[in-house]
């Protein structure tokens, strides 16, 4: 839009005419007024861009329309007429607001440079208000931009099935999503803003987030890592997690983790597991029956001695049937429980036990059965051990299982020229373990059995063996966090051994 | 004098029934634990029959069955096959042997799976020794 319309106000009414004349010819539109109350009038009903007025008129005087104009549109440029050295006036006048000051008598040339300096000042102030009002349309504009984007964002981070936790510099939670919520079980209202990293994590996962930030100097992702979370309401939950260290122009600004729940994961584990557990027990029904058979045997064997026994009134016969069938009913007895731990999900119970005591006890159990076969028994145990907390049903069951192992390997031994021995050997190794070695010189394994060892149901023992020994005894082992090792050489004899975690029993009176 | 019978098996339930058995019929019973005892006490007391286990630690009935069936002397004692393993099994592997050392040995005339009632056992003797 440019300025085109002038009032011109004098009262003098030749000066009124000159001046439109001569403003008209260079194509501006002209109204005129001939007193401050009639060029006020015109003023409100034309609304003209540009006023130019005489300052000494009788009645409403320049300033006093200048005044009256700036009141009603402050944008309005007034170019005020005065005489010579009438500088209180024009003093007034710039207070009130005009624009700018020609003298009289006008001239052509000063009236056109006023007006052309009037008309850049409406043009710079209408331009101004273009982009002000575009600027505001703009911050309008992004504001929305941001607040959807900064929206959705939000809903991506709420909806994730990860769970999001984000720490300023300073490590204060400032995103804490509901999954995470749910694995921590305290409210985004507890935590958001209030609590640090200290509070929410457990000390080791604190740690190693705090030591992740020192060291990276750039964004990094750490693998993932897998620990368990103890929730507000005393839950554990399996998670996996891994983290982010956040800088920004090379300042450490934060760090973000995401957790995963692991809980139908592991959940869907153990079934797998227990359900391959199953599967082998099943599969392996026929070598299962084949020992059953053999008890089947003893017991008819023994039965029928037994009856000799008693026919006879011969104590002798009875004595010897009645031993069969006891030892057979054990065999049950024994298969039944093999079968049980093996199909079973057991969790070892922890108690302060000595492990020497128990491999001493294990020991004389197997005495007896040994002595009557020439078979050596040594012990070399370090005291040092003493007690632990331990399952001693895990201990005893693998040792038990090892040792009648060791025997029956020294019985089948075909060199007979050997003196057979078995040295049990307890220690404490470099890795914090306790460990027993059970040793034999009997006639060792070859590859094959060796690598069939813990398959269920494998047993080197024709029908002697329910193909569960070992098998008891490694998943007895696995459960109780511990491994077993296997050294062995065809001829020369085998070495097993168990490490299980070392837990010094807490030996403190509770008082 | 009543006659010799030589239970071969690593069993000991398995041995103190046949030898119930065997005393209950009148025979007089010898033992042995396993294939090489078992070849040791055949080649000293000359047994009149052979009650004989397959799978046993040092020295399996396989072997000593082999054994005695290609001895001149032993071959002409009976020998009952007393045992958990199939028959089937049990000649696989002695044709299996016969392939690897050439010659062939005769399948043994009476083979019994454990387990066998007392009598079953009793008249497979009699239909040895008469």
């Amino acid at each position: 839009m440019s300025a085109n319309k002038i009032l011109i106000v004098d009262d003098e009414e030749i000066i009124v005419r000159l001046l439109s004349m001569s403003l008209r010819s260079d194509g501006y539109e002209t109204l005129a007024a001939y007193s401050g109350e009639q060029g006020l009038e015109v003023f409100k009903s034309e609304s003209p861009d540009i006023v130019v007025t005489d300052i000494k008129m009788p009645g409403m005087d320049g300033l006093e329309l200048l005044k009256k104009i700036k009141e009603i549109n402050s944008e309005k440029e007034v170019i005020i007429v005065t005489g010579h050295g009438d500088i209180d006036s024009t003093i007034t006048a710039l207070q009130y607001g005009a624009s700018d000051f020609i003298n009289k008598p006008v001239r052509d040339e000063s009236l056109a440079i006023a007006l052309e300096r009037a008309k850049a000042k409406i043009a710079i102030r209408e331009k101004l208000k273009e982009y002000t009002e575009n600027l505001e349309i703009k911050i309008a504009e992004a504001t929305e931009e941001i607040r959807r984007k900064s929206n959705f964002q939000r809903l991506l981070i709420k909806s994730s099935n990860d769970a999001i936790v984000a720490f300023d510099h300073d490590w204060k939670v400032v995103v804490y999503n509901p999954e995470a919520a749910r694995i921590f079980g305290e409210t985004a209202k507890d935590v958001r803003n209030k609590m640090t990293i200290d509070d929410l994590y457990t000390p080791k996962i604190a740690k190693i987030f705090k030591n992740q930030a020192k060291i990276e100097k750039q964004e990094n992702t750490f693998a993932w890592r897998e620990n368990i979370i103890n929730t507000k309401d005393g839950r554990q939950i399996p998670v996996r997690y891994n983290s982010n260290v956040l800088h920004e122009k090379g300042d450490f600004v934060g760090t973000v983790s995401f957790f995963q729940d692991l809980t139908e994961i592991k959940r869907l584990e153990k079934e797998l597991v227990q359900s391959e557990r199953l599967a082998a027990v099943g599969q392996t029904v026929s070598g299962l029956a084949h020992y059953v058979k053999n008890i089947l045997i003893g017991l008819q064997g023994g039965s029928y001695v037994v009856d000799v026994g008693i026919a006879k009134n011969n104590t002798e016969k009875f004595k010897t049937g009645w031993k069969t069938i006891k030892r057979n009913i054990k065999r049950v007895g024994d298969l039944t429980r093999d079968l049980l731990t093996y199909s079973k999900q057991r969790e070892p119970e922890f108690e302060d036990c000595q492990p020497n005591d128990i491999v001493n006890e294990v020991i004389e159990l197997v005495k007896d059965f040994v002595g009557s076969k020439d078979i050596l028994i040594s012990k070399d145990f370090d005291n040092s051990i003493g007690e632990v907390v331990a399952d001693p049903q895990t201990i005893h069951r693998s040792l038990l299982n090892l040792i009648t192992n060791a025997i029956d390997a020294c019985v089948e031994d075909e060199d007979t020229s050997k003196k057979h021995e078995i040295k049990v050997k307890t220690y404490m190794d470099n890795n914090n373990y306790f460990c027993f070695e059970v040793k034999d010189n009997g006639c060792g394994m070859d590859k094959d059995t060796q690598k069939q060892l813990f398959d269920p149901m494998f047993s080197s023992k024709g029908g002697k063996g329910t193909g569960l020994g070992l098998l008891v005894t490694s998943k007895l082992i696995e459960e109780h966090n511990g491994v077993i090792e296997t050294k062995t050489s065809p001829g020369d004899g085998s070495a097993f051994t168990i490490k299980l975690p070392y837990e010094k029993a807490n030996t403190v009176d509770i008082n | 004098m009543s006659q010799k019978v030589l239970v071969v098996d690593d069993d000991q339930d398995v041995r103190s029934f046949v030898v119930t058995v065997l005393e209950e019929n009148q025979y007089m019973p010898l033992v042995a634990q396993d294939g090489i005892e078992g070849l040791e006490m055949i080649e000293k007391e000359k047994p009149d029959l052979v009650i004989l286990d397959v799978l046993m630690p040092r020295g399996s009935g396989i072997r000593l069955y082999r054994k005695m069936k290609t001895d001149k002397d032993l071959e002409k004692i009976p020998i009952i096959m007393f045992t958990g393993i199939a028959l089937r099994s049990f000649l696989k592997s002695q044709k299996a042997l016969d392939e690897f050392k050439g010659g062939k040995v005769p399948e043994p005339d009476i083979y019994l799976e454990k387990p066998v009632e007392p009598e079953e056992l009793v008249a497979a003797i009699k239909k040895k020794l008469g």
